[in-house]
C-alpha cells in the first residue's frame, strides 16, 4: 500500500492524525493549521492591539509552554507588535515547581523574553506545602487555585501590564462546563466559556488563546517544535468534580474525537440560556463578564497538571449531603404551606438549597461590583477579597506568628521564613 | 460486618419510618420504608406534576387528550400504570376525567420476529389497561414526514420512486451513517418528530414522557456533549416545545433506581410486561460501538448509587436555562428546533477556523440544520 499522502499539501507523506479530526496531516502542514487555527482564534476574537504588553502564565508545562512557542512565531510572523513577558508562579510545592521553573528559566532564553517569578510566600506568607500541612490534603486545590489566581494578576501588576494570557486548551474549558453542570453553578457555566474575563474596569484582563486547541496537539505541537516543556503532575488530590468531568472528557474524545469542541460550543450556547439575574451577564453587551478576575474557582485546572480523573470523592459527598439536608429542610417548609400540623423541627430558615431558585436570584440580584479588598487592596467584590478570607482561617491556626500576619509585606515574610528555616533546622 | 449486611440488618429490624405499621423493605434517599408507602411516595411524585390535568371547576369540558409514548421500558410503563390509577380516581370521585391517554409504541428494530414480539406485548398492554387508545408505528414512518428537509441532509437520500419498502430505506439511511453515536442520534431526533407529528395528527395537546430526573440528567449532560447544548430548555424542562405542543415528564422527581424498584413491586404486576434493558455497566469496550449515550447512562448510574442528590441538581440546573427567542430563526431541518440567525452548521463559528473544511453550497440548495444535526451528518 502506498503510504498516505498529507490532506493539504498532499505532496508530503502524512506522519499525524488529527486529534481534533482525524485528518491525515503531514509534519509541516500540521504545525501550520495549528498555529494559523490561533492566529484565527486571536484575530476574529481581537484580542491584542499593536503595542499592549502580555504576561504569557507559564508553567513550564506543554499549555503555557506551546502558548509561548506559538505567541512568539505568531507575533513576528503576522506583527502583532506585542511585548511578550513569562510570568511563573512559585507555588512552594516541593519537588513540582523545582524542576519546572528551571524549564520556564531555560524558555526565557530560548524565546528571549523577560521573566518574572512570583512566589506564594512572598505574595502571603505561605508555601503550597505550609498550606498543606496546615489544613490536610482535602481541599487544599481551592486555596492554590485563588491564590494562583491573584498571583498572576498581582504579578503583572508588579510588571506594569493589564493582560495575562494562559495556556488553558479546549480539554480545560469542556471540563469546566461539565464540572459546572455537575455542580449546579450556573453563574460560573455563564462565565467560564468566554474567551476574555475582566472587563475593562478590572486592572488585569485573562484572556486564553487556545481554548479551541485540543490538549492531544497541544502535546504533538510540542513535540514536533521539540520543545523543551516540563511533564508532571501535581502531587496533591484534584477536587472530585473536576476529575469526575476530567475523565469524562476523555472518554468523550474517545467515542466521538469532536465531542471536545462540541461540549465548548454547548457551552457557550449556554451561557446565552443563562437567565440575567443569575448570570449578571447583560447578554446586550456582548461577553462583559464582571469581575471573574475576583473570583477563583473558575478554572481551576490551568497549572495544575492533568488530574486524570482521580476521584477523592469528599467533594462530592460533602455536596450530596448538603443537597440532602436542604431537601429535607425544604420539605418541611412545604408542610407550612401546607399548614398540616407539624412537629416543632420545622426550620424555616434552615434550608439553602432545593426550593432555593427565589432565594438565589434574589441574592444574585445584588450586582457585584467592583471594589478593592479591605486587607491587601487588591481588586475584589467583597470586602475582604477570597485569599486574604482563606489567608484569615489559615492564620488563626498559625499561632506563633500571628503577629505578623496582619502585615503582608515584603519583610515580614521573609522573617517568617527564615524562622521556618530554624523551625526545620531544629526538627 | 460489612456496611451492606449492616443495611440489610437494619431493614429487616426496622418499621417503615412513615405508616410505623409494616416493615421497612425499601429506602426512599436516606429513610426506611415499606413496600406500600415506597409505591404512595412514587405514585404521589409522579401525580403531582400531573397538576394542571386536574379536575377543575364542574364544567364538563371535554377530557384533553396527551400522547404517552411507550417504550416497554419500566418508566413508560410504570408511568402508564400511575396514570392509569389517576385517571380511575378521578372517575371514582367526579365520573369523569380531566385527561385521556393516546398510547403509542414504535418500534426501533425492522426485524420481523421484533416487531410480532412487540405487537404481542403491545396487546397485553391493552387487556392490562383497556381504558385507553392504543397506536403503534415503525421507526420508518418518520421517513414520510414532511416537517423534514431530506434534501438538505445529503445523506441516502430515503426516495420514494424507487419501489423499496421503508423499513429498507431507514436501514440503508441508518447504515450510511458511520459513527454509533451519530447513528443513535439521528435515529432518536427521527423518533420525536414522528411522536410529535402523531400526536399532533391525533389532536393531542402534549406528549408525556416517562424520562426519570436520571435519565433527564443523562440526557442534559449527552446534548451538551453531541452540541446540542442549545436545545436543553426544550429537552428538559416542562412546557411548551417549539414543535407547538407540550413536552412534560411526569416523572422528572424520581430516580432511575426508584422507578425500575417501583415497577418490579409484586403488587403491580408489571414486571412480566416490561422490557428490562442490560444494564449499560456491561457497555461494549469497544469505542466504535459505543455511543456517548451509553457513556453517560454508565456514568450517571454510578452517580446515582451514591450521589442521588446530585443527579437531581444538575437536572435543576439545566431546567433553570431559558430558551432563547423563536424570533429570528429558522426550523432545523432535521430535529426542527429553532436555529439562531448565523449559528447553523457545524461551520463558521469561533471553534471553526478552517474555513477550508466548508462543505461548498451545491445547486444552490443548502438547508439550515442546528450544530447538532450537523454534526451527526457531517462529522
Amino acid at each position: 500500500m502506498a503510504p498516505a499522502l498529507c490532506a493539504i499539501c498532499r505532496t508530503s507523506r502524512a506522519l499525524i492524525i488529527r486529534p481534533k479530526n482525524h485528518q491525515k496531516l503531514c509534519k509541516s502542514c500540521f504545525i501550520a493549521i495549528f498555529e494559523a487555527e490561533i492566529h484565527h482564534t486571536i484575530t476574529t476574537t481581537s484580542l491584542f492591539s499593536p503595542g499592549d504588553r502580555i504576561a504569557i502564565g507559564a508553567s513550564g508545562g506543554k499549555d503555557s509552554t506551546v502558548l509561548a512557542s506559538v505567541l512568539k512565531t505568531l507575533n513576528e510572523r503576522y506583527n502583532y507588535g506585542l511585548e511578550l513577558v513569562l510570568l511563573s508562579i512559585d507555588e512552594g510545592i516541593k519537588g513540582y515547581r523545582d524542576d519546572s521553573l528551571e524549564t520556564v528559566k531555560r524558555n526565557a532564553v530560548q524565546y528571549d523574553m523577560p521573566l518574572k517569578i512570583v512566589g506564594y510566600d512572598e505574595l502571603y506568607g505561605w508555601t503550597m506545602d505550609q498550606v498543606v500541612e496546615a489544613i490536610g490534603k482535602k481541599g487544599n486545590c481551592t486555596y492554590c487555585g485563588v491564590f494562583r489566581r491573584q498571583a498572576l494578576d498581582r504579578g503583572a501588576k508588579m510588571l506594569g501590564i493589564n493582560h495575562v494570557v494562559t495556556g488553558h486548551n479546549a480539554d480545560d474549558v469542556a471540563e469546566t462546563i461539565l464540572m459546572n453542570l455537575l455542580r449546579g453553578d450556573l453563574p460560573r457555566l455563564a462565565r467560564s466559556t468566554s474567551i476574555v474575563t475582566g472587563d475593562a474596569n478590572s486592572e488585569v484582563r485573562r484572556s486564553k488563546p487556545l481554548k479551541y486547541a485540543y490538549e492531544k496537539e497541544i502535546v504533538l505541537y510540542a513535540h514536533h517544535k521539540k520543545l523543551d516543556y516540563f511533564t508532571t503532575e501535581c502531587l496533591y488530590s484534584p477536587e472530585a468534580f473536576r476529575g469526575s468531568a476530567r475523565s469524562l472528557i476523555k472518554n468523550l474524545e474517545r467515542v466521538r474525537p469532536s465531542a471536545i469542541l462540541d461540549v465548548v460550543r454547548s457551552g457557550e450556547d449556554m451561557a446565552k440560556l443563562v437567565p440575567e439575574v443569575v448570570s449578571g451577564v447583560s447578554h446586550c453587551k456582548s461577553q462583559k463578564v464582571s469581575l471573574s478576575s475576583a473570583d477563583g474557582e473558575d478554572e481551576g485546572a490551568g497549572g495544575c497538571g492533568s488530574v486524570n480523573g482521580r476521584n477523592s470523592g469528599g467533594e462530592m459527598a460533602d455536596m450530596e449531603k448538603k443537597l440532602r439536608q436542604d431537601e429535607e429542610a425544604s420539605s418541611r417548609e412545604v408542610d407550612i404551606s401546607a399548614s398540616i400540623p407539624l412537629s416543632a423541627n420545622s426550620q424555616k430558615h434552615d434550608r439553602i438549597g432545593e426550593s432555593k431558585p427565589p432565594q438565589k436570584m434574589g441574592k444574585k440580584l445584588v450586582r457585584q461590583t467592583l471594589g478593592t479588598c479591605k486587607k491587601c487592596g487588591y481588586m475584589s467584590s467583597q470586602d475582604i477579597c477570597k485569599a486574604c478570607t482563606l489567608l484569615e482561617g489559615l492564620n488563626r491556626n498559625r499561632p506563633k506568628i500571628e503577629i505578623e500576619v496582619d502585615v503582608e509585606d515584603e519583610e515580614s515574610s521573609t522573617l517568617r521564613r527564615r524562622m521556618e528555616g530554624i523551625a526545620l533546622g531544629a526538627g | 460486618m460489612s456496611g451492606k449486611e449492616e443495611t440489610v440488618e437494619l431493614l429487616r429490624n426496622s418499621l417503615c419510618k412513615r405508616c410505623h405499621e409494616e416493615n421497612a423493605t425499601h429506602s426512599i434517599r436516606s429513610e426506611q420504608v415499606c413496600h406500600k408507602c415506597f409505591s404512595q411516595y412514587v405514585t404521589t411524585k409522579a401525580v403531582k406534576r400531573m397538576e394542571t390535568y386536574r379536575i377543575r371547576g364542574s364544567s364538563a369540558k371535554p377530557p384533553r387528550k396527551l400522547l404517552l409514548p411507550l417504550s416497554f421500558g419500566p418508566s413508560s410503563a410504570s408511568l402508564l400504570h400511575i396514570l392509569d390509577q389517576h385517571i380511575q380516581g378521578q372517575y371514582d370521585r367526579m365520573n369523569r376525567a380531566a385527561y385521556e391517554l393516546f398510547v403509542v409504541h414504535i418500534d426501533l428494530y425492522v426485524d420481523p420476529v421484533d416487531r410480532k414480539d412487540s405487537s404481542e406485548l403491545l396487546e397485553k398492554y391493552k387487556i392490562r389497561f383497556p381504558r385507553h387508545t392504543y397506536s403503534s408505528f415503525g421507526l420508518e414512518d418518520a421517513l414520510l414526514l414532511d416537517g423534514i428537509e431530506w434534501k438538505s441532509l445529503h445523506i441516502g437520500q430515503p426516495n420514494e420512486s424507487d419501489g423499496k419498502p421503508t423499513t429498507e430505506r431507514l436501514q440503508h439511511l441508518l447504515g450510511s451513517i458511520l459513527s454509533a453515536t451519530s447513528r443513535s442520534d439521528i435515529a432518536s431526533t427521527l423518533l420525536t418528530r414522528l411522536l410529535v407529528d402523531v400526536a399532533k395528527r391525533n389532536s393531542c395537546e402534549g406528549i408525556l414522557f416517562g424520562d426519570s430526573t436520571t435519565r433527564l440528567a443523562e440526557k442534559t449532560l449527552t446534548e451538551t456533549a453531541k452540541g446540542r447544548g442549545f436545545s436543553l430548555p426544550w429537552q428538559v424542562s416542562d412546557g411548551d416545545a417549539p414543535y407547538g405542543l407540550g413536552f412534560n415528564y411526569p416523572l422528572r422527581d424520581l430516580l432511575k433506581k426508584e422507578i425500575v424498584i417501583f415497577s418490579s413491586l409484586a403488587t403491580h404486576t408489571l414486571a412480566e410486561i416490561i422490557i428490562y434493558q442490560r444494564t449499560s455497566s456491561t457497555v461494549s469496550a469497544s469505542s466504535k460501538l459505543t455511543t456517548i449515550d451509553d457513556l453517560m447512562t454508565q456514568y450517571f448510574e454510578s452517580v446515582e448509587e451514591n450521589y442521588p442528590s446530585i443527579v437531581a441538581n444538575v437536572v435543576r440546573t439545566s431546567s433553570k436555562l431559558q430558551p432563547t427567542s423563536i424570533l429570528d430563526t429558522t426550523a432545523c431541518g432535521l430535529c426542527g428546533l429553532p436555529v439562531a440567525e448565523g449559528t447553523d452548521g457545524i461551520n463558521g463559528w469561533g471553534g471553526d477556523q478552517n474555513s477550508d473544511s466548508r462543505p461548498e453550497i451545491k445547486d444552490g440548495h443548502y438547508g439550515v440544520l442546528c450544530y447538532g444535526c450537523s454534526r451527526s451528518i457531517n462529522g
